[in-house]
């Protein structure tokens, strides 16, 4: 499904390296997690994947079902199938929820060269979709994100991700700021998401998120690489010792 | 600060205990006695001879004298402005005095051990230290033994001429010239030859150019690529004569890499009429230098009714001429019948920074019209501007300012807060903003709000056992809080007493 | 030192000063006398004098400072081909509404519905102007005049003087139907001078609405009385896509309890600047006054300067200006709150932001604040800048197409300034007549 190879990124403004050669595959129906301190380069790896402006390629390619990521603008990669639940949800005052969710659902059909959905069509699949996140008629009358708390920010991501229906779903720092009800229902939207044909990228600090979303494979990143790969018990080891063991460990090797 | 027998108060946060000390310890106006001395005089009103007898005075080379000549021609073609929201009787310029020093300061003294007792006394009754010593400058009777000891640069300026600059010799050592800019003009031609009118020319304004043809003394700063002045500079500025204006001039260049910190203070007698003060300061900025400019204005503001009180005409700017320039203009200004005064920052060179904090308290009949202009003409320059105006009895308060993007000024940013307080329904607070954005890639952002002093916040003081004058002092001090802390620790102290004199008599 | 460093605001010159179109202007209505006495003719005299006395105004004059007064002064305007703007708007198309035509500046009665609405008495300015004793000529003029004060509007007093025609509207209930003020032009250098007089009796509530192209230049004035307890909401939409050149005054007096509305949708023009003087001189009356302004060319400058005085109680007045600028376009932004001594528990709020797409575009703001009461909640705030790129990558990364998101977020940016029309149905019309536009716009 998705291919990064020697992946080279620097920040555009200042000649920094952030990614210094990230190699990782994702096969089909699989659930990666990516876990590393602050600062080791996992949202910046989220934020290049699809497409935003400020970072600069020097090396490496990403493909997505081998269509070639980089070179395409933000939308086409959303409409390839990607998609990315942002670590901090965008604010958009006066533009309706639902106003919003139909253009992107239609233009990536559009894109896609499928018939846009009908506003009846449109409907009924979103109040089943929302029900599903516990998003009532009222979240999906409001702006976009305005005056939505931390929760419903993130469930709405989630609305979206389950509306738009991607292919492959990278998931930046999507527990940060939940309580422990807000993550699990979070949780369960994207486990009802997976399948055979749908491949999820989890980045995340901490190892709680991933009690709920269980993860095939679990990286570790740390200074623009991936140090370390195994299954889920990675991650609580990590939980257990903290980054710094298996940091200690990966040096030493 | 240290003060006997504080009361047991509950402080707010953001207000420091001192202030609710002070309040209690202090009177009003406290500079308003005079220092009787014999003086020199040059002949009443202005005109082409009183400018020459400036220069001769100060033992001037020709070109300073012609300088000043060709500002004077120019100035006689120009007239009083009248944009901003002042309301004063029209100023008769013939009826003053431009020139006025001690006699004792005929002969120039050669080092301050050689000036006038009396001189030297009229400073330390004003709380600045002319001794080479240790002190805590800014807080008076600090009798327990200072916790932060730092050591203060001072040039005392008294009328017209400077009549002592302390720590000369050592500053020489770190290569800093320090000296009054009549000293600098004969000592350091070259330098005063090239930055002097560079910054605001002869014919910037009305006021200014009256200045650059009348200066008579100020200060003079040169700190030398990449030095760090290894300690804070300042000038006091006393006017103690009669029907006096003072004119001073004050030339800052910070060379390349450089850093240095300046304060002003001010004082002046209480008069019944009111007395012209019209300065320039002019700071240039080299690449990668940071000059730090604060000023706590009190000049006597006038009596209940309006009398005396100083006109205060100030041009002041800064020009950060080079890349990664940076300046920072912190003012507080509680005196003055009239102040007229917008310090500047002229961003030229890219990623150079300005800002401006600015506390101006008007109480009685006093009026203030300040502000301030950021110009961004280089890519990637930001500018800050904090401004509190507080308003009472009848004063009028107004910010003006500007702030504009140049087309070539990409990528810059602004941000503006400006927030008055009124305090009583007799007076005024005004707001008048200039932006003018010519390119859309930078950010401009203004917010102004306008209120009443908190009643809430008043009554929760007064029901931990404030009186009324004390509650009000503490929240202004809050309200003033982002601008205080701006300040360098010894103007901060002396800055909070007095926004708490400064607002006397406003309540009740 | 660069011009710019220098804040120099000068007063304006006492001494008279007409243009020699204003003399012109002067000569041409001494030599032809009106036919008949018009009930307007003193305060239309008294215009002609406060104008002599006051001159125009000059490039230093600071209430001038961003837009240059020329083109509202020039003999004769550039024409505007008739097919550059043929037939009427759509906007407003749909609503039930009572229509008055005004061609080239007069009314024309053919076009028009039957001036007859329940709790409404209307008539054109030149028919209310032949009856010496009908209340136009006590009304004609007065807020103009008052609203000269302190600041001048030289081309407001202009309008009083020589108007030719206008609507004449007084309402004594609720009207049961908007009143629309439709301008069409027959000919296209049409130069007009068009002066419409609201009053609105207590309790009295109208909606006006207002659009069309008045002409290749037009001077309109809108003077609006509301008594206690009158509503008035005004939506403006004077036509898009066409050098218009327009100074447009609004002033408004609202006693205790009443309320006036005013929204304008701007789009492009040439020379355009709308002056809204409004006073809140009962307790608890309220003043809101709304733009949304698209601006596409160098061309485009587009004024908006406000004067809102505070002298009731417990007043209300919210000033809301969005502006998107591109291509080179000017937007300006005057506003200004003056409370007055004793106008206490003043609720003031000003927001004007500008939107600039690209680097050629500008804005030019003076928000002003002058207050004398203390007991006040008094606020400004003005932005200036790009599209949020943050908010356009999350669009993107949802799939929508950058021209589309681009329209999305211009609409957003908007929103605040829509919402100002109450009325839900002309709000969505005016929102769905932004979007085609930007829609067609980011195309080409």
């Amino acid at each position: 499904m998705l291919q990064i190879n020697n992946l080279h990124v620097a920040l555009e403004d200042e000649d920094k390296q952030i990614l210094k050669g990230v190699t990782l595959t994702v096969p089909a129906g699989q659930v990666h997690a990516i876990m590393g301190p602050n600062g080791s380069g996992k949202s910046t790896l989220s934020y290049v994947l699809s497409g935003r402006d400020g970072y600069e390629v020097t090396e490496g390619q990403a493909t997505l079902e081998g269509h070639d990521l980089l070179e395409m603008e933000p939308e086409e990669r959303a409409a390839a199938g990607l998609f990315l639940a942002f670590q901090y949800p965008v604010e958009i005052p006066g533009v309706g929820n639902m106003t919003f969710l139909r253009t992107a659902v239609n233009a990536q059909r559009k894109a896609r060269g499928e018939d846009e959905l009908s506003a009846g069509e449109f409907l009924k699949l979103v109040r089943e979709r929302a029900k599903a996140l516990d998003i009532d008629a009222e979240m999906l009358k409001r702006p976009v994100n305005v005056g939505f708390s931390g929760g419903e920010k993130k469930r709405n991501e989630i609305l979206q991700m389950a509306m738009l229906e991607p292919r492959m779903c990278i998931l930046d720092e999507t527990d940060s700021g939940l309580d422990v009800d807000a993550m699990r229902l979070v949780a369960q939207g994207v486990n009802a998401l997976r399948a055979p044909d749908r491949s999820f990228l989890v980045i995340t600090h901490y190892q709680r998120l991933l009690d709920h979303i269980v993860p095939d494979v679990v990286h570790i990143m740390n200074d623009g690489r991936i140090v370390k790969s195994g299954g889920p018990e990675l991650a609580l080891e990590v939980e257990q010792n903290g980054y710094a063991d298996i940091l200690a460990e990966v040096a030493d090797a | 600060m240290t003060v006997q027998d504080a009361p047991e108060i509950e402080v707010r946060e953001g207000v420091d205990r001192e202030t609710v000390e002070t309040v209690a310890s202090m009177g009003s106006y406290k500079y308003g006695w005079d220092t009787e001395i014999e003086m020199e005089y040059a002949p009443k009103g202005l005109n082409e001879d009183i400018v020459r007898l400036i220069s001769q005075k100060n033992e001037e080379p020709e070109w300073m004298t012609e300088w000043r000549l060709a500002a004077f021609r120019r100035w006689q073609t120009m007239t009083e402005p009248s944009w901003a929201m002042l309301n004063y009787p029209e100023i008769d310029f013939q009826d003053q005095y431009y020139y006025a020093r001690p006699k004792s300061m005929a002969v120039r003294p050669k080092s301050l051990d050689e000036v006038d007792p009396k001189l030297l006394a009229t400073y330390e009754k004003l709380g600045i230290p002319l001794r080479e010593q240790e002190i805590l400058a800014g807080v008076e009777g600090a009798d327990a033994a200072p916790a932060d000891v730092r050591r203060v640069a001072v040039d005392a300026v008294f009328d017209s001429v400077s009549v002592g600059t302390t720590f000369q010799d050592e500053l020489a050592k770190a290569g800093v010239i320090f000296c009054p800019i009549s000293e600098a003009i004969r000592k350091h031609p070259e330098l005063v030859k090239k930055y002097l009118g560079s910054v605001v020319p002869q014919s910037d304004n009305y006021y200014a150019t009256l200045n650059s043809a009348v200066f008579s003394d100020g200060s003079f700063v040169y700190v030398p690529p990449g030095v760090r002045c290894p300690m804070e500079l300042s000038t006091y500025f006393r006017i103690n004569a009669e029907n006096t204006g003072q004119f001073e001039r004050t030339l800052i260049i910070a060379d390349k890499g450089s850093y240095v910190s300046y304060l002003e203070g001010c004082t002046a007698p209480k008069r019944d009429t009111a007395q012209l003060h019209a300065a320039v300061v002019e700071i240039v900025i080299l690449e990668d230098a940071e000059v730090k400019y604060s000023t706590v204005q009190n000049w006597f503001p006038g009596d209940e009714e309006g009398r005396g009180g100083i006109y205060n005409f100030v041009t002041k700017r800064a020009d950060c001429r080079e890349p990664r320039a940076k300046v920072m203009w912190t003012q507080v200004e509680t005196g003055s019948a009239i102040t007229w005064k917008y310090p500047s920052c002229i961003l030229r060179g890219e990623e150079s920074q300005g800002e401006f904090y600015s506390i101006a308290i008007t109480n009685n009949m006093q009026q203030a019209d300040t502000g301030t202009k950021m110009i961004h003409l280089g890519k990637n320059t930001r500018s800050r501007i904090v401004s509190k105006g507080i308003s009472a009895g009848q004063a009028q308060n107004t910010y003006r300012g500007l702030v504009s993007m140049h087309p070539r000024a990409t990528d810059s940013r602004n941000y503006t807060q400006c927030d008055s307080l009124l305090i009583g329904d007799r007076c005024g607070a005004h707001t008048v903003p200039y932006i003018e954005v010519k390119n859309s890639s930078s950010r401009v952002e203004h917010e102004a709000t306008t209120s009443k002093v908190d009643e809430d916040q008043l009554f929760y003081c007064r029901a931990r056992g404030m009186d009324e004058e004390e509650a009000v002092a503490l929240v202004v001090n809050g309200f003033c809080r982002d601008v205080l802390q701006a300040l360098p620790m010894e103007f901060a102290m002396e800055a909070q007493a007095l926004v708490a004199i400064s607002l006397e008599g406003s309540v009740g | 030192m660069p011009e710019a460093a220098t804040i120099q605001t000068p007063a304006v010159e006492g001494a008279p000063r007409l243009s020699p179109a204003a003399q012109q202007l002067q000569a041409r209505l001494a030599a032809t006398p009106p036919p008949h006495a018009r009930a307007t003719d003193a305060a239309r005299t008294d215009a002609l004098d406060r104008l002599s006395a006051q001159g125009l105004p000059g490039p230093r004059d600071e209430y001038w400072r961003y837009t240059d007064p020329a083109p509202f002064n020039t003999q004769a305007p550039d024409p505007i081909a008739l097919d550059a703007a043929s037939g009427d708007p759509t906007l407003f198309a749909g609503v039930d509404k009572l229509r008055l035509v005004f061609v080239d500046g007069r009314f024309d009665a053919a076009a028009s519905d039957e001036l007859s609405l329940a709790g409404v008495e209307i008539a054109p300015l030149s028919q209310a102007d032949a009856q010496p004793d009908h209340w136009v000529g006590d009304a004609y003029g007065a807020l103009e005049k008052q609203g000269q004060s302190p600041a001048a509007r030289p081309f407001a007093a202009l309008n009083t003087a020589i108007a030719t025609d206008g609507a004449v509207i007084r309402v004594t209930g609720r009207a049961a139907r908007p009143v629309q003020i439709l301008y069409r032009r027959s000919d296209p250098a049409a130069d007009v001078t068009i002066h419409h007089v609201l009053r609105l009796e207590a309790g009295a509530d109208l909606t006006l609405l207002e659009n069309g192209l008045v002409g290749a230049r037009g001077n309109i004035v809108i003077e609006a009385d509301l008594a206690p307890g009158a509503q008035l909401h005004h939506v403006a939409a004077h036509r898009a896509g066409v050098p218009r050149v327009s100074n447009i005054h609004l002033f408004g007096r609202v006693a205790e309890g009443a309320s006036l509305k005013s929204f304008a949708l701007s789009v492009d023009g040439r020379h355009l600047r709308t002056e809204s003087v409004i006073e809140l001189l009962g307790d608890d009356a309220v003043a809101h006054v709304a733009c949304a302004m698209l601006g596409d060319g160098t061309s485009v400058h587009q004024d908006d300067t406000v004067f809102i005085t505070h002298t009731g109680l417990r007043g209300e007045s919210r000033q809301v200006f969005k502006k998107v600028l591109k291509n080179g376009a000017t937007g300006v932004f005057q506003g200004k709150i003056l409370v007055r001594p004793g106008a206490q528990k003043t609720d003031g709020y000003q927001i004007s932001q500008a939107l600039l797409l690209d680097e050629n575009s500008q804005f030019l703001a003076k928000p002003e604040l002058e207050i004398y009461a203390d007991d006040v909640k008094c606020s400004h705030g003005s932005t200036t800048g790009a599209l949020d790129e943050t908010a356009l990558f999350y669009l993107r990364s949802r799939g929508v197409p950058r021209e589309r998101a681009v329209v999305l977020l211009v609409l957003s940016f908007l929103a605040d300034a829509l919402e100002e029309v109450e009325d839900e149905a002309l709000r969505a019309e005016i929102a769905d007549r932004l979007e085609e536009w930007l829609t067609a716009r980011a195309k080409g």
